[in-house]
């Protein structure tokens, strides 16, 4: 039986599905700095972020989702990112932030 | 011939192991560093989820000692221990058929996270500060006015690398609710809110508390993690944070800035182990034989643990710790 | 006379191929550079520049004083090879001159002299066999050490020798030739015709005694055969190997000397730094990634090796703190730091005009001052700092315009370490046109990495740039603000971007002896440690720069002093971690104590 088309499905779902997303290039990043991992998402890092507190950038927010698959737009946002490095001195998980900021950019981007 | 237990630390956990001890006919002593005893408790004001005033519990320990009879010894620092008792810091030996390590744990020196601003900006305190002041029945900010906003930091010295103290406090959490609610039943026109990265209520009772907070106190819970404080020109404290929730930037004034600081293991908890060959986890605290059919034994033979010593625990765990500690060790005297 | 054998070809081929080769790589390399180094070395010939630079290739090239100052041994291993290989050339050329008179003798004559005085019965003269000897004599020295080196490193007072790539093993297989081979064939000579100073001669006298005359005879010539060969494959390998540095060096002296330095962009001048180096692995011990880490394959030797060979990879470039230890202590004077960032920025700068728009609503900026005061990013994180900062100005009456206190922008600094130069170039344009707006005269600073990107990087007519240091060091010095002087010990930490990054060390050390007692650690001043938590490294992570840390914490600890003092917001961060004396700002110590 054909799925029923409720004619509601103009723009893109706006649900992350992990069963379409590919992820492999997320497990490279994981791969490569596994302690990514390790975010519990307290925000320390967004709420020093002199890019974050001017712009949409949000640390946080872009790395989860590029963990979750959601790669679009990824790059051209962590390239807002002024690499001073507060966010590395306020992690209390001690992620590589300035480190996880260049990986995104060179495994999503061009260089 | 009368069996001596050589108890180092005269908190709540030395306190009950002793009392339980004396019930089973056994006799011990007491080494507090300090003047007195009661440890940290003595300047606590109440306790979670209760609300039960800290002299509620601690008076009537106290009491029970003085009436069993049990030896105190007050300003009597340990510097070292064996199975057979302590050695103070005096060189004085004190002998014993068993060993009580009962030495609790230290409160994070919030100094040390130098972007929030305590010791340098007034109306930053710590949990401790704010149980002290509640006491004394001082609270209030350093000019006496009473506060209209006031900000709760949880996870201050737990939970965090950059001062190397990666184990989480748990007690902190609910403290934090708590003391939300005591600030807001005293000064109910503030504004209350609690910046936390995880809410862990653990304990019975402790989940009804949180939401009774929320709901009846309007408590404002955010998730996020403040990371710097600085003063406003009119000597507020700005405070910056994300709204993880919202995925956005939050900077605010208050008017009070508290601290939820964690417990850490004490610093001599290291020459302690070094002198009877006890184990440290990587957290520093004393790590028990095992978690379950041993979790009050040392490993070290004769040397026993409870408390805080060997984990961050509330006061009601470390009581029934406490019996359970007597009760072993009464075993390994009868055995031996 | 001819002065030719057939031995000689393999010699005379090697030495034609390096020479051609030698030209056309430095002539490529020159062309390429930018036209302003090109026009700065013209300006240069005329000047005393020139004979400044003809004395360093003496002292440098020849004589390796500035390894001797660093390490004897191995000073005088470098030292023994090319002084005493130049000076067997040298009093070669003289020795035919003596013996011929001046006469046009080819390249291979001098070089091969003793085999053509003996076969074609020309003059010699003792006092040069005696010379000659003695000049062989230390280059085989210094060839055993160079032995030595390779099988146990520790005995030139190094923990590590540099790895090999294949161009060097056919140079340095032949180099341990070249000479052992010279002195045989030379020997043979000696035992055959008679001749040799003390050493060839008394090395044939052996021979002769001990080994029959037909044999000699008939490894007279294939010995002739090998040295040459060995010099020949020598001189063809050299371009392709680390000996390439033994010509590099000259003109390097030379562009140093005009002024010409690595710049923020790879250029073809830059490979007469990559091909300057020696790799003689100075630079690995200083490096607190291999002594406290154990990360061997990241050093300056390597990087450049990699970067000469085209095989650089990221997380070489990438994984350095940028300390200068090794730069500081690089016999050849390498810009070290400077090409690591131009080899980030060729892996990694894209620039993109859009990335920064949002720097126009940044501007919230208000009010003027003589003086503006930058706390810089970090320094918003030790808020110590900034209160004392507030006390000190207050005291000195100063009228302060406060640049970053609701929040700044970042000096630029990170990005350009990180290679993203264009980007960089945008922030500090940016910040330049805040400070030139406010009429200030003189900038302070807190932040060491901010400093010397302003007085680097920034275009600041008539705008002062101080480091918090040197601006109270001028308010004591200048009776502006008293302090008490007590009996407390200090040990203060150099943070290397104020010491090795701007030459700030005096001006700190004045200011704690006006309070206290200054005790120095062991490592101090140009040799001072890395805290670990240097921007340029985005490599290693939180726990390496903790251990870092400790080992820099250890050193300050064992000063004895009751209060360590640093003058950087990261340096104070990472050693407050790991020392157990309390870790104190320049400015919090003053401010106690006005």
């Amino acid at each position: 039986m054909a799925a029923i088309n409720w004619g509601y499905g103009i723009s893109k779902p706006r649900a992350i599905d992990i069963d379409r997303n590919n992820l492999r290039r997320s497990d490279e990043i994981l791969h490569e700095m596994p302690e990514l991992q390790s975010c519990i998402g307290c925000g320390s890092c967004t709420a020093v972020c002199t890019a974050g507190n001017l712009t949409e950038f949000n640390f946080r927010k872009v790395h989860t989702l590029v963990r979750r698959g959601e790669y679009e737009g990824a790059y051209e946002l962590m390239n807002r990112c002024m690499l001073c490095g507060k966010c590395r001195l306020v992690c209390p998980r001690g992620i590589n932030t300035r480190g996880v900021v260049m990986l995104i950019k060179r495994k999503l981007g061009d260089f | 011939m009368k069996r001596r237990v050589v108890i180092i630390g005269g908190g709540v956990a030395g306190m009950q192991t002793a009392l339980r001890l004396h019930a089973a006919g056994i006799g011990s002593v007491i080494l507090e560093k300090d003047s007195a005893t009661g440890g940290k408790l003595r300047d606590w004001h109440k306790l979670f989820p209760t609300f039960t005033p800290a002299s509620e519990v601690l008076d009537p320990l106290r009491r029970a000692v003085g009436a069993a009879g049990i030896e105190v010894r007050t300003g009597a620092e340990v510097v070292g221990l064996d199975g057979r008792g302590a050695v103070l810091a005096d060189g004085t030996r004190i002998d014993g058929d068993a060993v009580v390590v009962a030495t609790g744990f230290t409160l994070f020196d919030a100094r040390i996270k130098e972007e929030y601003g305590y010791g340098i900006y007034d109306n930053v305190l710590t949990s401790a500060d704010v149980e002290r002041m509640l006491n004394e029945g001082t609270l209030s900010m350093k000019n006496g006015d009473r506060p209209r906003r006031i900000a709760f930091l949880h996870c201050v010295g737990s939970r965090d690398e950059k001062v190397c103290q990666r184990h989480c406090s748990r007690v902190c959490c609910v403290t934090g609710v708590k003391q939300a609610m005591e600030l807001k039943e005293r000064f109910p026109e503030a504004d209350v809110f609690n910046f936390y990265m995880d809410i862990r209520m653990f304990g019975s009772g402790y989940e009804e508390m949180y939401r009774e907070a929320q709901v009846r106190h309007n408590v404002h819970f955010v998730r996020g993690r403040i990371s710097e404080a600085a003063p406003t020109i009119d000597g507020r404290i700005q405070i910056k944070a994300e709204d993880t929730l919202t995925g956005r930037p939050l900077r605010m004034s208050v008017d009070m800035l508290i601290l939820l600081v964690g417990m850490r293991a004490n610093d001599d908890n290291r020459r302690l182990a070094d002198s009877a060959s006890l184990t440290l986890a990587p957290s520093g605290f004393v790590q028990p034989a095992d978690p379950f059919l041993h979790s009050v034994e040392s490993g070290a033979e004769g040397i026993f643990c409870v408390g805080t010593v060997t984990a961050p625990k509330n006061v009601g765990e470390t009581l029934a710790e406490a019996a359970a500690a007597a009760d072993a060790v009464a075993d390994y005297l009868k055995n031996r | 006379m001819s002065f030719f054998a057939p031995f000689c070809l393999p010699f005379m081929a090697g030495a034609v191929v390096m020479f051609a080769l030698l030209l056309v790589k430095w002539s490529t390399w020159f062309c390429g550079m930018p036209r302003a180094d090109k026009m700065a070395v013209l300006r240069g010939l005329p000047t005393r520049k020139t004979l400044a630079a003809v004395w360093e290739v003496v002292s440098e090239s020849l004589l390796h004083r500035r390894i001797f100052r660093i390490n004897p041994v191995l000073g005088y291993m470098h030292a023994s090879l090319a002084f005493g290989w130049f000076l067997l050339i040298a009093v070669g050329w003289v020795e035919t001159v003596a013996c011929l008179g001046l006469r046009y003798v080819p390249l291979q004559g001098h070089v091969f002299y003793k085999y053509f005085a003996a076969t074609e019965s020309l003059p010699h003269l003792a006092v040069f066999d005696q010379a000659m000897d003695f000049l062989l004599l230390v280059v085989l020295s210094g060839v055993a050490l160079a032995w030595g080196k390779r099988f146990c490193s520790r005995m030139m007072g190094m923990r590590r020798t540099t790895k090999h790539v294949p161009g060097d093993r056919v140079a340095l297989s032949a180099l341990w030739f070249v000479f052992p081979t010279r002195l045989v064939a030379e020997s043979i000579t000696a035992a055959l015709y008679g001749g040799g100073g003390f050493l060839t001669g008394g090395l044939g006298g052996v021979m002769e005694e001990y080994l029959s005359p037909l044999l000699l005879a008939r490894l007279f010539e294939p010995v002739w055969w090998v040295y040459s060969l060995s010099l020949g494959v020598f001189f063809a390998a050299l371009p392709f190997s680390r000996y390439m540095h033994i010509f590099t060096e000259v003109p390097l002296i030379f562009l140093r000397r005009y002024g010409v330095r690595a710049g923020d962009k790879e250029s073809s001048g830059d490979r007469f730094r990559t091909d300057a180096c020696s790799r003689c692995g100075i630079c690995i011990d200083p490096c607190q990634l291999q002594s406290v880490l154990g990360i061997d394959d990241v050093q300056s030797v390597y990087f450049l090796r990699d970067r000469r060979y085209k095989m650089l990879e990221m997380k070489v470039a990438n994984n350095c703190l940028m300390c200068g230890r090794c730069e500081a202590k690089c016999p050849v004077g390498i810009d070290l730091n400077t090409l690591r960032r131009n080899s980030r920025d060729t892996m990694r700068n894209i620039p993109d005009e859009r990335r920064y728009d949002y720097f126009a609503g940044v501007d919230r900026s208000s009010g003027e001052g003589r003086v503006g005061y930058f706390a810089g990013c970090m320094t918003m994180l030790t808020p110590r700092t900034l209160t004392a900062m507030e006390r000190i100005f207050a005291a000195a009456g100063e009228q302060v315009w406060w640049a970053d206190r609701s929040g700044g922008v970042c000096c630029g600094r990170p990005l350009k370490l990180s290679g993203e130069t264009d980007s960089a170039r945008r922030m500090m344009d940016y910040n330049a046109g805040l400070f030139r707006k406010h009429g200030i005269a003189t900038i302070v600073t807190s932040c060491p990495i901010c400093l010397r990107t302003f007085r680097e990087e920034y275009d600041l007519p008539g705008i002062e740039v101080i480091h918090h240091s040197e601006y109270i060091m001028r308010l004591i010095r200048s009776g502006r603000i008293k302090v008490g002087r007590g009996e407390e010990k200090f040990t203060y930490h150099d943070p290397c971007e104020l010491g090795r990054g701007a030459g700030i060390y005096d001006e700190p050390r004045e200011v704690i002896e006006s309070l206290g007692v200054l005790v120095e650690p062991h490592s101090t001043r140009e040799n001072s440690l890395c805290c670990g938590s240097s921007l340029a490294n985005t490599v290693i992570s939180d726990a390496q720069q903790l251990r870092i840390a400790e080992g820099l914490a250890a050193e300050l600890d064992a000063t004895g002093a009751s209060t360590v003092v640093t003058a950087c917001p990261l340096c104070k961060k990472a050693v407050s971690c790991a020392a157990s004396a309390p870790v104190k700002d320049l400015s919090e110590v003053v401010a106690e104590r006005l």
